[in-house]
């Protein structure tokens, strides 16, 4: 009768760990979010791998690594085939995260766990949803409908509800409720008992100072280190709340007309800047109202300055600045570069605006006291030279040569030999991590002798092993001859009508590819100069000021639980969050929301069908036409005696008034608060006074909550004036 | 209204309110009321489903304009359809208008066309795009004179995009000449979101609307007319500003054109140019020969009936409203739609202003049951007695035990503690409510003594003079009380008044008792003595004497028939005197 829910947590369950859940309804399987750590742990995935392939449809809620990471990796690597459905700004800004990651770890080592074209084809498997959009699924999820709602936080971010039947289930993870600059808060409030809520525990703890107060020390702070020289280095994650600081800088700037350069460091800048101004129907309804007034787009950035590489970087004016610079967790990126090259300054600052990962060089800086010593591992691309290169041209030409004699007997056409000449795989040379000792760089190359006649080919060309010196390659174009002469292909000389469209074509054609052109500056750099990977141990005093101040964006521990008891699910699952933090948001909740409260570990399934009960039937007209509603608030009420009549030919059994309704007990139907009691009294010349939970009207009767039910009491004496209370107090209910 | 439309509604508004230069009391709004109205807009995107008392909206794209949508209205289940203004062809930067999921009952659907048909647009675009570089090969100018939204957009991209494949063009300057289209280019730009996929592509390199080619134009004196250009300009019907201007100037070389590119309203000068006279009367009153060549291209982004015929087809709606069209182009649609679905049983109406349509549905209320009600599944004959909850257009059938737990409503209840003054013995009052209600029970357990009556009204008597009447309220128990209270009120004022005279008043009644007996037995029995001295009465009823002796309660007769009737009255009175002690 019911619908059969379960929840097997993947990851991130009685940990901070990322966050990747298994639900199933009726047998339908949901991928709630598919997370991962900026060092890339292979072993995190361990439960998500036989799982990958049996998924339904994967349910992102936020744009950034620890929701989304594993994504593009799973669906590349693990065999995940489903359609993933999210938000348009998580869409665009997920790709932004996964493009850094790529595009940063290529920069300095042979990254293998995942392209920039996966996470193209993984991002094209997706149908993008509105805020508030019903969607129906179709197929094996028939009849199920699932929904984004706003959840704050990040751009984008959603709290998904799956509606089947009369089932609601809801996973809300990560939300805010406080309005900021670029989010609304979230809606989770506005959900009244849900079936199952799933949401998280890893705020449970945690408490924020006032909004107000915590950005002016940020700015102060700030300020205090640029004034004194120093340059500031806040790690964010890529696309995330590194919009909300962005904001709040400039205007600060702005408003204070300051001079000191800002940067925005990371591969992706530009297009995260672009991407965000084109969303602004996702940000705030501040942000949607001074566009709509004077047309001025929040992201028209005055004081940021876009980098995508060091050098841009560099050509910044000298001095103090400001640098938002990516990964936050410091284990790759800009960010870790900078961190390296600046911790030993004492006059600089690196501020944390989000507590790291486990594991993670900003987790280690973030500790209590914070360590005065850190050893880093640098890794760094260099181009071959000398040698070496010499070495590595010969082996690339030695791989091409027999892959091209495959190709060419593949297939016969004009294009083939050169294009598949150059995308073939060039395997790079990783050199073996160094002792203590920096620079210098250990690893070599096999000398091999070279042969003088191939070394005036080019890269791309490559020459036949049928003949005995190089040649152009030479196609012969065998044509057929009828009694007419040559066959020839009509299509071959069609004059194309089309031609209005060509010169849009021709623009786009260098660009078809949905990647940035950076991203391809960046691979072509990466592909066409052979290069090694040199890694180097440094050992980092860290001198500089280290401070983290909370700005990620997620609703506190105390708000956490007002909203889950206002929510008030039937059934509450917690996930994502210190093993601490979630026996404590448990305990909370079992006195306080409800009381089937799970925190299922990793790879239990946890099964949360709901007992309720119910079935539909169709009120008849005649039964409709005697009952009499009465409203109240956004409901209307009313008591009815029915009883189901015969099941027409199809179609839901009808309910039909019942000829001998049996007595039932007088319902009061509403909720009085005394205080507002009182108010009326107040305005009907009643005097009333609270004296110890108690409301005194008049001289001598008192109205008070029995024992903290429902139940309201009125005592006084015999009196008219008893009677004229009681029917004040009366007209606050509704007699059912 | 969508987020695109509300940007480009403030813009469009205020500049109606900047052109009209009208007298302050002709003025139909200013910008203060327009300020007002943003306030009162609620923005919603396309898809998103909103809910107003119960009432499901939601929108489509439109096609037509940025930020056009199609509306569909869901009334307890009953779905309307309307579209506004839509377009079903993709063009450079508008999607398609979508098909909605399901058919509406109900589609109101413009009617602009007719039953016209659209060239292709590809062919239009060819056209036109011929027609400017021809002229400008040829050294002339071109004039566009086009609203400065919407179809403005679309040209300026086809113009952008058709210098950037001509490189041989690209040193000819196309200008727009428009305030208004300069400040709907940040809108343009902003909601990249609402456009088609193509746009989005491009956008991930570069905003489209970034052109490359093309510059605004302030005014005319920051024009330097020298040598082959593009200007679009507006107003669209060349009726004055920049737009005739420059057709002024340029209207008497026939080496320039003039491309109209889409609907012009009858009686403006661009209407009068599409017949190609060969006169044209200048702003300056001058009268000059017209030997600008006159091109019109419609780019009008309305459905054609190609487009509605084929929409209605797959939408299927059983009731179709025709709207916004002129009057003769309607009844031509109407008349070819009716033919068109004539198998089909489709109403098509074409209602005139103000005409109210009313069409009666009957919507099918289902109620869910939930909770303990539903505990048990439902089969013909059972009794199903709760609470019905309506929100929106939404029933759920209930105990009241439940409401908590599926609304946000609660049941509450109120006990009501009343005390009443009584100073008489809790005895009497036992007796008296025994004697007037059904149930009454003794509470054995209290600390005072204490009575159940009816199950759920307790009272106690608590000190000398009170009793507390204390019971959960509902009407009957309400009632009860209320009783309960004006029998003790009674009977306190009876034992006051007992209670007043003390023993004495008691000897008195004592006293006084034999007359009242005396006096009632002579209204039953008529001839009856009073012996004072030795307590007794005489009846004498036909010759036969009774004799009643008041103390013992004796009577003597020898009539048993008489001493009969005797007894029953003497016991009815001593009822009447005493009626606790019977």
């Amino acid at each position: 009768m019911g619908t059969s829910v379960q929840v097997t947590p993947l990851s991130g369950a009685h940990s901070e760990a990322p966050l990747c859940y298994l639900l199933q309804v009726d047998g339908f399987r949901f991928l709630l979010d598919c997370g991962w750590t900026d060092s890339f742990d292979l072993s995190l995935l361990e439960p998500l791998k036989s799982v990958a392939p049996t998924i339904d449809a994967v349910l992102l809620s936020y744009p950034d690594t620890i929701h989304l990471g594993a994504f593009t990796y799973a669906f590349a690597k693990l065999g995940l085939q489903a359609t993933m459905y999210c938000t348009l700004p998580v869409h665009h800004m997920g790709q932004m995260y996964m493009y850094d990651h790529v595009l940063s770890r290529k920069a300095v080592s042979n990254f293998d766990l995942f392209t920039l074209d996966d996470v193209d084809t993984s991002f094209a498997n997706s149908v993008q949803l509105k805020y508030q959009q019903h969607y129906q699924l179709q197929g094996k999820g028939e009849g199920m409908t699932i929904t984004p709602y706003a959840a704050g936080h990040l751009l984008g971010g959603t709290i998904w509800k799956i509606t089947k039947d009369t089932e609601e289930i809801i996973y809300a993870v990560d939300f805010n409720h406080r309005k900021e600059r670029h989010l609304n808060k979230t809606v989770l409030e506005n959900f009244v008992r849900p079936a199952v809520l799933i949401t998280d525990a890893y705020n449970a703890l945690n408490n924020q100072p006032p909004r107000k107060q915590r950005d002016q020390e940020f700015i102060d702070m700030i300020l205090k280190v640029l004034r004194a020289e120093g340059n500031v280095l806040l790690p964010v994650e890529t696309a995330g709340r590194v919009l909300e600081l962005i904001l709040h800088l400039e205007s600060n700037w702005a408003h204070q007309r300051l001079s000191y350069p800002v940067a925005l460091l990371t591969n992706v800048s530009y297009s995260t800047v672009e991407f965000a101004k084109s969303l602004l129907e996702w940000m705030s309804d501040s942000i949607a109202r001074s566009f709509g007034s004077s047309r001025e787009n929040s992201f028209l950035l005055k004081y940021l300055k876009l980098c995508h590489d060091r050098k841009e970087f560099d050509e910044l004016p000298s001095g103090p600045k400001v640098v938002f610079a990516s990964m936050a967790s410091l284990e790759g990126g800009f960010a870790r570069d900078l961190f390296v090259e600046w911790a030993t300054d004492s006059r600089n600052l690196v501020l944390f605006t989000e507590r790291g990962q486990m594991g993670t060089l900003a987790k280690k800086l973030q500790a209590e006291p914070p360590p005065k010593i850190v050893k880093v591992t640098m890794s760094q691309k260099i181009p071959l030279t000398g040698e070496e290169l010499q070495a590595y041209e010969l082996e690339q030409r030695l791989k091409m040569a027999t892959e091209t004699e495959v190709d060419l007997v593949e297939e016969v056409g004009p294009n083939s030999p050169e294009a598949k000449a150059v995308t073939g795989p060039l395997p790079l040379t990783v050199a073996e991590p160094g002792g203590g000792v920096p620079l210098g760089v250990e690893g070599s190359l096999a000398t091999n002798e070279i042969p003088s006649q191939r070394q005036i080919l080019i890269d791309g060309f490559t020459a036949s092993d049928k003949t005995a010196g190089p040649m152009f390659p030479l196609y012969e174009n065998p044509s057929d001859w009828d009694e007419y002469g040559e066959v020839i292909n009509p299509e071959d000389y069609r004059v194309e009508d089309t031609e209005m469209m060509d010169y849009q074509s021709s623009q786009q054609a260098p660009v078809a590819d949905v990647e940035d052109n950076t991203d391809q500056e960046a691979e072509a750099i990466l592909a066409d100069r052979p290069s090694k990977v040199v890694v180097k141990d440094y050992t980092v005093y860290v001198k500089c000021a280290l401070y983290y101040m909370d700005f990620e964006g997620r609703s506190d521990g105390r708000s956490i639980k007002n909203i889950l008891a206002h929510v008030a699910p039937i059934k509450l699952v917690l996930v994502h969050g210190s093993a601490e933090a979630t026996e404590h948001l448990r305990q909370h909740c079992v006195k306080n929301v409800c009381r089937d409260v799970y925190a299922p570990r990793i790879g239990e399934t946890q099964d949360v069908t709901s007992d309720l009960c119910a079935y539909k039937v169709r009120l008849t007209e005649r039964l409709m036409s005697s009952v009499l509603f009465r409203k109240l608030g956004d409901y209307e009420v009313a008591w009815i005696d029915g009883e189901i009549g015969s099941q027409e030919s199809e179609g839901m059994l009808p309910l039909l008034p019942s000829e001998t309704p049996p007595p039932h007990k007088s319902v009061f139907v509403g909720d009085l608060r005394l205080a507002d009691f009182k108010q009326l009294l107040a305005t009907k010349g009643i005097q009333a006074e609270f004296a110890g939970g108690v409301l005194r009207c008049g001289d001598a009767f008192a109205v008070r909550r029995s024992g903290g039910s429902q139940q309201l009491v009125i005592e006084g004496p015999l009196s008219e004036e008893y009677y004229k209370l009681r029917d004040l107090l009366y007209s606050q209910f509704y007699m059912l | 209204m969508t987020h695109a439309t509300k940007a480009i509604y403030k813009l469009l508004l205020s500049d109606f309110v900047k052109i009209s230069k009208v007298s302050v009391d002709d003025m139909l709004y200013d910008e203060h009321d327009i300020a007002r109205t943003m306030e009162k807009i609620e923005v919603i995107d396309f898809h998103q489903t909103m809910e107003v008392n119960g009432i499901r909206f939601w929108c489509y794209t439109a096609g037509h304009v940025l930020g056009a949508a199609m509306f569909m209205v869901d009334i307890a289940g009953m779905r309307v359809l309307y579209t506004g203004d839509y377009s079903c062809e993709e063009d450079r930067h508008l999607r398609a208008a979508e098909m909605p999921h399901f058919s509406p009952d109900v589609c109101i659907i413009e009617s602009t066309y007719g039953v016209q048909i659209h060239q292709p647009r590809i062919m239009r675009e060819r056209r036109f795009t011929d027609t400017v570089a021809q002229t400008v090969s040829q050294g002339g100018k071109v004039l566009i004179p086009a609203f400065a939204l919407g179809r403005a957009q679309e040209l300026l991209l086809i113009l952008d995009e058709y210098w950037e494949a001509h490189p041989e063009l690209q040193h000819i300057p196309i200008y727009y000449a428009s305030p208004l289209a300069k400040k709907c280019m940040a809108v343009y730009q902003t909601y990249i979101n609402a456009m088609n996929d193509r746009i989005q592509k491009q956008f991930e390199v570069s905003n489209p609307f970034d052109f490359k080619h093309i510059q605004p134009l302030k005014n005319i004196d920051g024009f330097d007319d020298i040598g082959p250009a593009v200007v679009m300009a507006s107003p669209g019907g060349l009726q004055s500003g920049l737009s005739r201007q420059l057709f002024d100037i340029w209207c008497q070389d026939k080496k320039n054109s003039c491309i109209i590119p889409g609907y012009v309203v009858e009686g403006t000068l661009a209407k009068a140019i599409m017949n190609e006279p060969k006169e044209v009367t200048l702003l300056s009153g001058l009268v000059v020969p017209l030997n600008m060549r006159v091109h019109y291209i419609s780019f009008s982004a309305h459905a054609d009936f190609t487009q509605t015929n084929a929409f209605l087809h797959e939408l299927r709606p059983p009731n179709i409203i025709l709207v916004h069209g002129e009057a003769n182009e309607m009844g031509r649609l109407k008349a070819k739609l009716i033919t068109q679905f004539a198998e089909q049983n489709v109403k098509i109406l074409s209602p005139k202003n103000c005409q109210t349509v009313e069409m009666f549905f009957k919507g099918e209320k289902i109620a869910k049951a939930v909770g303990r009600l539903a505990e048990k599944s439902a089969k013909e004959g059972d009794i199903v007695s709760g609470l019905l909850v309506r929100k929106g257009f939404t029933y759920q059938l209930m105990a009241p035990d439940d409401l908590h737990s599926f609304t946000q409503l609660s049941t509450g209840s109120v006990m009501q503690r009343q005390s009443v003054p009584y100073k008489g013995t809790f005895t009497v009052l036992r007796h008296r409510l025994q004697q007037m209600y059904e149930q009454v029970e003794v509470v054995t357990k209290a600390d005072s003594p204490t009575l159940k009556v009816h199950g759920n009204l307790t009272v106690t008597h608590e000190g000398a003079d009170y009793v507390i009447l204390q019971w959960v309220s509902d009407p009957i128990s309400d009632m009860v009380a209320d009783s309960v209270v004006a029998m003790i009120l009674k009977l306190d004022s009876q034992s006051m008044f007992a209670v007043g005279g003390g023993r004495a008043k008691e000897a008195r009644l004592e006293k006084e008792e034999i007359k009242i007996v005396h006096s009632l037995l002579v209204s039953l029995f008529g001839d009856v003595t009073l012996d004072e001295e030795h307590q007794s009465l005489t009846v004498n009823v036909d010759g036969i004497e009774a004799t009643i002796d008041h103390v013992k309660r004796g009577i003597e007769c020898k009539d048993e028939n008489l001493k009969d009737r005797i007894k029953v009255a003497l016991r009815r009175i001593q009822t009447a005197l005493y009626p606790l002690d019977a």
